[in-house]
């Protein structure tokens, strides 16, 4: 029996790695990236954005000559699933570089994956300060994202601005939630000493029923509320917060990181949406400072996805994938250590403007959009209200 | 000391959660009580009574009164496949070990979560409430929307309903007797088989129902399945197996203890549920108003 | 004409060991996989199979075991030698403190009870953020030092995959073979007898419950040492290790396998990992597949694949 299955065994390795052989010549990218449940509300339009930009990089005879492949996997939004993942890419797969991922928990899972086999991983999207903390940094990881210290300080000095002292948080009870609070927190005590944090709740990631923790938060009489719930947590929450008369007697002093303000939060809400509060975004197809070169990516999108309003999340994979891209076409190698020295440091034109992956913590320094949500009746849905993207550096530390 | 407003506000919270898993558990609870079956596949019903209700939805208007018939639609829906499942393959399972049982009603969790992502794919959906059920009413200061309301009042209702047909039909009086005594039940002639079908059908539109009903609170995404079934199950074994009020109990203490909870210790609400449950499964393995199993 | 009956365990142990020098290390990670994934269907066995007790939370003890290898040598940086130990004695203990309340219970009650305890262990796993990580799990478990195993002539050209591997294939092989004396053992035969006719062996004399909760602590040993090495193989644990539906993972590779033979499980064990493996890179509704195999299983084949071959083998034979 045992011999027999063994069999059955090697000859589907034998397969796998016949696959693995025929595609010689493409430069592979595995892309691990929540494509179901809550999380696919970001993942999703995050892999349109990757695979835009292969299409085109390929369009132009990819990189040193050599096309792009570029595999998606879904995660599931859990960090488990994604190790796996990642492992099967590497070792099924053979994928010479990874781009992707999406949770502060998926992150740094891969991270560890990515360091064992000498493999550059490049990070979307997850914002974990711990993903490049020194004592996580080694040379495969790099981050293209913003990260917690710039947004929960971004949040801290827009709050500061506010007539309100008594804060509270809401935030999911992992890492990006407990980072971004934290920063979020100790900026605003510092820029301003009379806040006082009358609340804080903690639901885990993907609650079902946030009414518990929206009827607790409410008790405390906060004046404003720092939420870091993001994609389709977010519709969740404000779906059960609204009828309970959350954002009213809040006055609609709540700020959403974690992209609340982005299109693919406001458009999948329509009506639900609160809108009133602050948000942030990645990207915004109507950003009226827009250099040219951004209003050529939106036509692009547009076209692409086949969008009228196209998204704001594949910025992120396409800013993602062109890291990778440029710093290969620098490093005039696929070989690891050598694109991981040229993605030190390397500065890209997207379209977004310049932006550099710092040196010293392979950090890029990636600032966000900011405004305040209202409804414009060309759209219907609610957009950010003079809307501004924040420069990161300030807060970079 | 908080404001009685607040922890009226509160209890009114763990009262509507309470009420949908009392409706969603009641049928697990009856299937149990009446096949011996632990369904796992009870939270993937609810599963499919919210992408029904979604999708009947979507056709008749989203954000309508329709709403109401999409429901209905839903929890009928659901019920049909119940009975299509008790038929072709569960009934063959009866008197089996209870691993076979088990491990049955997974597989159903598989094959229908699987069965829903291919249907409707693997986003997250979303729905509105009714017109009629989007004000809210003030009760002693505390803003309670009109569909939890209706969700408060519905639980009872249902408990109401289920206890009638349990007491004054003749149905009611077979599952009472095949409870108690399956053989006996057999021995006087009763057709168990039918008795059994028409069970896990209500048992399933209960789950169908809930799943309707929660479209409009909660998103509706792969992985609810799985999450439904762990509370249910919580609310069962703390009220026990097979009771009715038992699992009304057992749904009012759960809702209860994670609305307090969070307020005592807030970030191990989930624990004391859990805790609870092993504590009532260790001294009384029955639950609360449920009764020892005759072997 | 009496021949000697091929040693197959043996020789088997002998043909894994040369996964590493196939010079994949695809192939080394499958079998890592399966090796630990055996262990722990195995040890679920001694429950379900040899003790007829059905446990639907099997996945505590892994994951308890997962936690206690990956904390003590990540945040103590404890070495391997207690590290591992230890991941199958803190399961056993709190296999003690479950099982002492479980098996007062019967049947269905027994199997609700180990599931309840099971998420209890999730549920501590998934919110104690300081010691288990909370929610995200703790990634980056190191691996054990094995340099010494480059010094050892013919090992030092491997990666240190390969390395952990042969690790792993020796520490599983003797808790196999610890698991097999046991069940051929005076002990193992009683556990049998309890499996059989449970009030008949309270009748002549034997302390039933005592020997089903014993069985309960070795096995949930067993599941700690396999929890144990996962975690470090996994290169980091996570909540879901616990969770109820991991338990019905394990319980599916075991009935596929067979319960009712010692190696069933694991022959389960594999074959479910490489179907997996071969599925997923077709389509991505495996549970879909998985859900369907289950049900055949159910219906068709409730020896599961070696209680089916032993049919099979008999009825040719009989011929």
């Amino acid at each position: 029996m045992y011999r027999r299955s063994l069999l059955v065994g090697a000859s589907s390795l034998a397969l796998a790695g016949s696959r693995a052989a025929q595609a010689q010549g493409v430069i592979k990218v595995g892309f691990p990236m929540i494509l179901s449940g809550p999380g696919a509300l970001f993942g999703e339009p995050a892999m349109k954005g990757a695979q835009m930009f292969v299409e085109e990089i390929n369009a132009k005879g990819g990189v040193l000559g050599r096309k792009i492949e570029l595999i998606p996997r879904d995660t599931k939004g859990n960090a488990d699933e994604a190790v796996r993942q990642a492992r099967d890419l590497i070792l099924r797969d053979e994928v010479q570089f990874i781009v992707g991922t999406l949770t502060s928990a998926e992150g740094p899972a891969v991270s560890t994956i990515a360091k064992e086999n000498k493999i550059v991983f490049i990070a979307p999207i997850p914002k974990t300060d711990q993903l490049t903390a020194p004592a996580n940094l080694h040379p495969y990881v790099f981050r293209s994202s913003s990260n917690t210290t710039i947004e929960g300080r971004t949040a801290a000095e827009i709050v500061a601005k506010w007539p309100v002292t008594k804060i509270g948080t809401i935030a999911p009870d992992y890492a990006y939630g407990q980072d971004v609070t934290k920063a979020f927190v100790e900026h605003l005590k510092k820029i301003k000493s009379s806040v006082e944090i009358v609340d804080q709740q903690w639901p885990k990631l993907g609650e079902a029923d946030y009414t518990p923790f929206i009827n607790a938060q409410l008790g405390k009489k906060p004046e404003a509320v720092f939420s870091a719930l993001w994609g389709g947590h977010f519709v969740t929450f404000a779906k059960q917060a609204k009828p309970l008369g959350y954002f009213k007697a809040l006055n609609n002093n709540l700020i959403g990181v974690g992209e609340a303000g982005s299109i693919e939060s406001t458009k999948s809400m329509g009506a639900d949406y609160p809108v009133g509060i602050w948000g942030n975004t990645y990207d915004v197809f109507n950003w009226p400072d827009a250099p040219p070169a951004h209003k050529d990516y939106i036509t692009r999108l547009k076209k692409y996805t086949n969008q009228e309003h196209p998204s704001s999340w594949p910025i992120t994979g396409y800013i993602g994938m062109q890291f990778l891209t440029d710093a290969i076409a620098k490093a005039k190698s696929l070989d690891s250590d050598k694109v991981s020295a040229a993605l030190k440091g390397l500065t890209i034109d997207c379209p977004l403007g310049s932006m550099t992956m710092r040196a010293k913590d392979q950090q890029a320094n990636h600032g966000q959009f900011w405004g305040r949500t209202k409804m414009d009746p060309k759209y219907p849905f609610a957009i950010l209200e003079n809307v501004t993207r924040i420069d990161p550096e300030p807060f970079m530390g | 000391m908080p404001e009685p407003s607040f922890l009226f506000g509160q209890f009114l919270g763990g009262l509507t959660a309470a009420m949908f898993l009392f409706t969603i558990g009641a049928g697990l609870s009856l299937i149990f009580g009446v096949l011996r079956v632990l369904n796992f596949a009870h939270g993937s019903f609810y599963m499919f009574g919210a992408y029904i209700a979604w999708q009947v939805m979507t056709w008749l208007g989203p954000g309508t009164e329709y709403f109401w018939l999409a429901a209905l639609g839903a929890a009928t829906g659901v019920a049909v496949l119940g009975v299509v499942i008790e038929r072709l393959l569960l009934r063959h399972l009866y008197g089996r070990e209870e691993l076979y049982q088990l491990l049955f009603t997974y597989a159903l969790v598989l094959i229908l979560a699987d069965s829903v992502k291919i249907i409707w794919g693997t986003g997250q959906l979303s729905a509105s409430r009714p017109p009629s059920m989007t004000g809210a009413v003030q009760i002693f200061g505390t803003t309670v929307p009109y569909y939890n309301l209706f969700i408060m009042l519905l639980g009872p209702a249902i408990a109401l309903g289920l206890w009638l047909l349990m007491h004054r039909t003749r149905l009611g009086r077979m599952i009472r007797a095949a409870v108690m005594d399956r053989e006996m039940l057999e021995a006087l002639g009763a057709n168990v088989g039918v008795l059994y079908t028409v069970m896990f059908a209500v048992g399933a539109f209960l789950a169908g129902l809930g799943g309707a009903l929660v479209t409009p609170v909660k998103s509706i995404v792969p992985g609810m399945d799985v999450e439904v079934i762990v509370e249910v199950f919580i609310i069962v074994v703390i009220g026990g197996l097979g009771s009715l009020w038992g699992t009304f109990l057992g749904a009012v203490v759960f809702g209860q203890v994670l609305a307090f909870g969070i307020l005592i210790m807030p970030r191990f609400s989930i624990f004391a549920v859990f805790a609870l449950m092993a504590i009532i499964l260790i001294v009384r393995p029955w639950g609360l108003l449920g009764k020892p199993l005759s072997r | 004409m009496s021949r000697r009956p091929v040693p197959w365990v043996l020789v088997l142990f002998l043909v894994l060991l040369c996964i590493p020098w196939l010079g994949s290390r695809l192939y080394t990670f499958i079998a890592t996989d399966i090796a630990i994934l055996a262990l722990f269907a195995l040890s679920l066995n001694l429950l379900l199979g040899y003790t007829g007790l059905v446990s639907f939370g099997h996945a505590a003890y892994f994951g308890i075991g997962a936690y206690t290898t990956a904390i003590l040598m990540k945040t103590y940086g404890v070495p391997f030698v207690v590290a591992f130990p230890a991941a199958g004695i803190v399961a056993a203990g709190f296999a003690l403190v479950f099982g002492f309340f479980c098996v007062r219970l019967t049947k269905i009650y027994f199997a609700m009870l180990t599931l309840a305890f099971a998420q209890i262990v999730w549920a501590i796993c998934f919110k104690w953020n300081d010691v288990t990580g909370g929610e995200q799990g703790m990634p980056n478990v190191p691996y054990p030092d094995l340099g010494w195993m480059s010094a050892i002539p013919g090992l030092g050209s491997l990666r240190s995959g390969d390395h952990f591997y042969l690790l792993v294939l020796a520490l599983v092989a003797v808790a196999i073979a610890a698991l097999r004396r046991i069940v051929a053992s005076p002990y193992g035969r009683m556990l049998s007898v309890i499996r059989e006719n449970p009030e008949r062996a309270e009748f002549i004399g034997i302390n039933v419950r005592l020997y089903q909760l014993s069985a309960f602590v070795v096995a949930g040993f067993f599941a700690g040492l396999a929890g144990g090495l996962f975690g470090i193989f996994n290169r980091g644990v996570f909540p879901d290790f616990a969770y109820w539906t991991k338990s019905a993972e394990v319980l599916i590779m075991t009935i596929l396998g067979g319960m009712g033979h010692f190696w069933g499980p694991a022959v389960g064990a594999m074959v479910l990992t490489l179907l997996n493996q071969q599925i997923t890179s077709y389509t991505e509704y495996w549970p879909l597949i998985l859900g369907i195999i289950l049900i055949v299983l159910l219906f068709g084949f409730r020896g599961g694949i070696v209680g089916a071959v032993v049919a099979l083998n008999r009825r040719l034979r009989g011929r």
